[in-house]
């Protein structure tokens, strides 16, 4: 079935219904990082979108450390932050990934009925060439079946937009990065 | 005359996105509101056609706002979705012990939204 997404405009009416909603869900998202009024909000704002959008209530903001040697928790919700450590999660080559900017993402397996038992994703929050931060999204409730082609739209935005909320102008300059992004 | 759908979340970014679905795929006007509390002020004073309503929100949960809509006069026949990411059996029956018509859950599909609206207010 096909909907208007701007009554009544031709652009409007080439889009598919599917393409709408997720035009409104990117919207939305973008609006919500833009109108973070600092940083707690910002990771408010990263929560919500998680719970609305992914269907996750776990997830670890991980500041990058000048060399990617370590990662600072700046916000996290529904895991013990104490607990969590990125790098024993994560392989060198996933990370790695994660340092040259792409997302990285683990579909789990899948029962019988095709719901994803460990879907993870890890995000990397952008600015100016550099990884600043990792999202991860931990877990997915169980009536999200799985990753989908609409949330790659989404890691993307996030992974190109929400450093400026998050960080504001000041954020971290990294010094000694190899060039894969990772110190040996 | 345009129909009011009152939508109830914590969430910014869930009022942003069901507003959005709503305003730009329906004829349907919104009010919103951030939290049971305040919702079921706005719903004597709106008076909506529909709520659309989260359950877990800081003062008054989406349950007991159910609750309280139940019994007031301007509100008692008033169509009520609850809203959350909780699916469980369990979860569900409280929500429709407190009054709700309906459940659905998020992630949040915005044509499943659309579709169970216009089920209640028409197109």
């Amino acid at each position: 079935m096909a909907m208007n997404e701007d009554k009544g405009t031709a652009a409007g009416a080439k889009l598919s219904g599917a393409d709408a909603m997720n035009d409104a869900r990117l919207r939305a998202a973008r609006k919500r990082l833009e109108e973070s009024r600092d940083q707690e909000d910002a990771i408010e704002g990263l929560r919500e979108i998680a719970a609305t959008f992914l269907g996750s209530e776990e997830i670890g903001l991980f500041r990058v450390d000048g060399d990617a040697a370590s990662f600072e928790v700046i916000g996290s919700f529904g895991i013990d932050p104490g607990e969590y450590n990125l790098l024993h999660v994560i392989d060198k080559q996933g990370l790695e990934r994660l340092m040259r900017g792409e997302c990285h993402i683990e579909f789990g397996t899948r029962d019988r009925l095709g719901a994803a038992d460990k879907a993870q994703a890890f995000i990397p929050i952008r600015r100016a060439n550099q990884t600043m931060a990792i999202l991860a999204v931990l877990r997915l409730l169980p009536q999200k079946i799985a990753f989908d082609k609409s949330d790659m739209e989404l890691f993307k935005l996030l992974s190109d937009e929400a450093a400026l909320p998050l960080f504001g102008g000041s954020g971290h300059s990294k010094t000694e990065i190899d060039e894969s992004g990772i110190r040996a | 005359m345009t129909k009011k759908i009152l939508v109830v979340d914590d969430s910014k970014t869930a009022l942003m996105m069901e507003r959005e679905i709503l305003e730009k795929r329906t004829s349907y006007q919104c009010v919103t509101a951030c939290d049971g509390q305040e919702a079921v002020e706005k719903a004597q004073l709106e008076r909506p056609d529909l709520v659309l309503m989260d359950v877990v929100m800081p003062r008054m949960n989406g349950f007991e706002a159910c609750k309280i809509m139940r019994q007031q006069v301007g509100t008692r026949e008033t169509p009520i979705v609850l809203v959350t990411t909780r699916g469980e059996e369990s979860y569900i029956e409280a929500g429709f012990q407190s009054g709700c018509n309906d459940y659905i859950t998020k992630p949040v599909d915005g044509a499943e939204l659309v579709a169970l609206v216009e089920s209640y207010l028409g197109k």
